[in-house]
């Protein structure tokens, strides 16, 4: 298996402030390969706080671990050279949350599309340049007759955010990391956009980093789910495992909390939960421990590590610890493919 | 609420952001309004309230609240029936609270500002009751808002909100901000002092899951029309308008992978609206007079409304 992107037993804490001795533990020993030959959709799933956009900026090099690794074809990145990393800012793209943020408002939306081209050299001549941008507008749903020419401001939040889908798509990269693609773009837009995604995972070959706090749209665009609690894997898996049957209390909390669109009304209790303290500190032990329904006394003692419950699925809780323990570097259990 | 309009003007010229909207509240009902942005959900709920800011302005129709009308009142009567009678539960709880104010101190101001004379001892414990009421501890009235999470700060908004003990509560999009755990403890919250109080809730938002979950009827919004109002069951099983078709079918599901369709085409610019139906460029059943003549609301099966001229 030819590694293209991973994270290996990478922590990342941020210390407070000046006036602030406290730190904050991130992202704790988090492991995850991308296999370059088996183009995959991995979906990270978190809710605010679970270190899911440390997780992505690590991924991208725009910050390091404190420690452990994150690794492009096996070369750590903080160590790379030059060369590598032109080649790792091609085959390594995101797209951002925020549609409207990214762009400069001063230009017209084609300057994120030609200056990728330029800067890597893709096309010989203008028309060819042309050429590839009418093609991955074509392919993410838009008319460029529509499109080229404007400001960012002209256009919704659902078009900007996927000029940001083909802009990645026209460097033909390996990995893209989505952090929240959609979660700013409204819902009748929101499938055409994770559409794209698929079809650029299943066409075209390449890896998807799906990063969201939305557990129905992982799960829709998902080979792999990896459920994160204070910067903790608490269940990794097959998708279909981790939602029909999840295992992890935290997981199953996360799944029951979500309101359906069926005619069953079985969200809400008459008795609503007491909220916990914005700030509880742990130590040691299970991060989940102080909001667990089935918490014990071993919990708070030490922090479970990944059992392995099935052929595709890994969670770190007591409850399952007379399953085998997960080692290794590779912490991702093989997925069904 | 009858023929409710509002405009705001632009320098291309007014545009409507709600057009012509009607619709009944019911003492003790949960009311929804859905739709995605720039429908207009969020201008009906801060119209009722008549707190559209210029450039915007109401420009017609009839708001009442057991037979008075609103939008005649005084400025100095409508200031007293909001909290009073109508009360806001707004958007990003985070924004909303005074942030070098004690939380308690802010029930208070509110209590204050309409004028309720109690002693001190009976101030502080109508502000434990109400923290109580909304599932927080009493030294909650000593804290500053940065103290406390975003679920917290939404239950405190909700204790301001219902101080009063007002007829109707508006709560719009209270819950995006926050967590779905969270989200889900502040529903429930809002669910039951609605209860205690015997009042309607008038929730806006983009949410389906949570409007099937919560409300009794829904308002679907499209362009500043309202195309739909029926019982939240009959939209979610057989729902009339096309748009609330698509717009459910789009909705990730977590029993069935794959199930989920995007509306084709864009939402349309307010200033710059299709003839007839303004939802005919993206409708796959539209029909030469949905491109020509604009449908009204019309009650297509008891108690469910459509504007469409298909059904």
């Amino acid at each position: 298996m030819t590694t293209l992107l991973e994270a290996r037993h990478a922590t990342r804490i941020f210390d407070g402030g000046y006036f602030d001795r406290t730190s904050t533990l991130a992202l704790d020993d988090f492991s995850l390969a991308i296999d370059g030959d088996r183009p995959s959709i991995i979906a990270v799933v978190g809710e605010s706080g679970s270190g899911k956009t440390t997780l992505a900026r690590l991924l991208l090099g725009l910050t390091s671990p404190t420690q452990g690794q994150i690794l492009y074809k096996g070369q750590e990145l903080q160590t790379m050279s030059r060369a590598v990393w032109r080649a790792f800012r091609r085959d390594v793209q995101v797209i951002f949350q925020d549609p409207y943020g990214v762009y400069n408002p001063f230009y017209r939306i084609d300057h994120v599309l030609t200056t990728p081209i330029a800067k890597f050299g893709l096309a010989a001549s203008r028309a060819e340049a042309r050429a590839s941008i009418d093609g991955v507008l074509r392919a993410v749903g838009l008319r460029p007759e529509e499109t080229l020419g404007r400001f960012a401001h002209q256009l919704s939040g659902g078009q900007r955010q996927r000029i940001m889908v083909a802009r990645a798509l026209l460097l033909r990269p390996r990995v893209i990391l989505a952090d929240e693609p959609v979660s700013m773009v409204d819902a009748s837009l929101r499938a055409t956009i994770l559409a794209s995604l698929r079809t650029m995972n299943r066409d075209l070959g390449i890896s998807i980093v799906y990063i969201t706090h939305d557990l129905a749209t992982a799960y829709q665009i998902s080979d792999t789910i990896v459920v994160l609690y204070r910067g903790s894997v608490v269940e990794i898996g097959d998708v279909e495992l981790v939602v029909k049957r999840p295992q992890h209390p935290y997981t199953q909390l996360l799944l029951s909390s979500i309101p359906l669109a069926s005619p069953e009304r079985t969200w809400m209790t008459e008795k609503p939960s007491t909220p916990v303290a914005a700030t509880e500190t742990i130590d040691h032990g299970c991060k989940f421990a102080g909001r667990c329904p089935s918490v014990a006394a071993s919990c708070r003692e030490s922090a479970p590590s990944l059992f392995q419950t099935d052929r595709d699925r890994a969670v770190a809780c007591y409850l399952y610890r007379d399953a085998p323990t997960v080692t290794g570097d590779h912490r991702q259990p093989g997925r069904s493919r | 609420m009858r023929e409710l309009t509002v405009s705001y003007d632009t320098p291309l010229g007014a545009v409507r952001a709600a057009d012509r909207i009607s619709f009944g509240l019911r003492a003790g009902e949960r009311l929804g309004f859905a739709g995605e942005s720039g429908s207009g959900k969020s201008t009906v709920a801060l119209a009722i309230l008549r707190m559209i800011q210029p450039p915007g302005r109401i420009e017609g129709g009839e708001v009442r609240l057991d037979g008075v009308d609103l939008l005649s009142l005084a400025d100095e009567d409508m200031r007293r029936v909001r909290l009073a009678r109508i009360a806001l539960i707004p958007q990003g709880s985070m924004n909303a609270l005074n942030p070098v104010l004690r939380i308690g101190d802010q029930i208070i101001d509110a209590l204050r500002d309409h004028e309720i004379r109690t002693s001190a001892r009976e101030r502080d414990a109508r502000v434990r009751e109400l923290l109580e009421s909304v599932g927080l501890r009493s030294e909650v009235a000593e804290m500053f808002p940065h103290e406390l999470s975003g679920g917290m700060k939404q239950r405190a908004c909700i204790a301001i909100a219902i101080s009063l003990r007002p007829r109707v509560i508006i709560a719009d999009e209270p819950t995006s901000a926050l967590d779905v755990v969270v989200q889900k403890q502040v529903m429930e919250t809002l669910a039951r002092v609605q209860k205690d109080l015997g009042a309607s809730v008038i929730l806006v938002g983009h949410d389906m899951g949570l409007m099937a979950q919560f409300v009794d009827r829904l308002g679907i919004m499209y362009a500043g029309r309202l195309i739909e109002a029926s019982p939240v069951r009959a939209i979610l099983t057989r729902s009339l308008h096309p748009y609330t078709r698509m717009l459910i079918a789009s909705l990730p599901s977590l029993e069935q992978k794959g199930t989920f369709n995007g509306i084709p085409g864009l939402i349309p610019l307010l200033r710059d609206l299709p003839p007839g139906c303004a939802f005919h460029p993206r409708c796959p059943d539209a029909v030469d007079r949905c491109r020509t003549e604009r449908p009204g609301l019309r009650e297509v099966r008891p108690d469910s409304w459509a504007a469409c001229h298909l059904v």
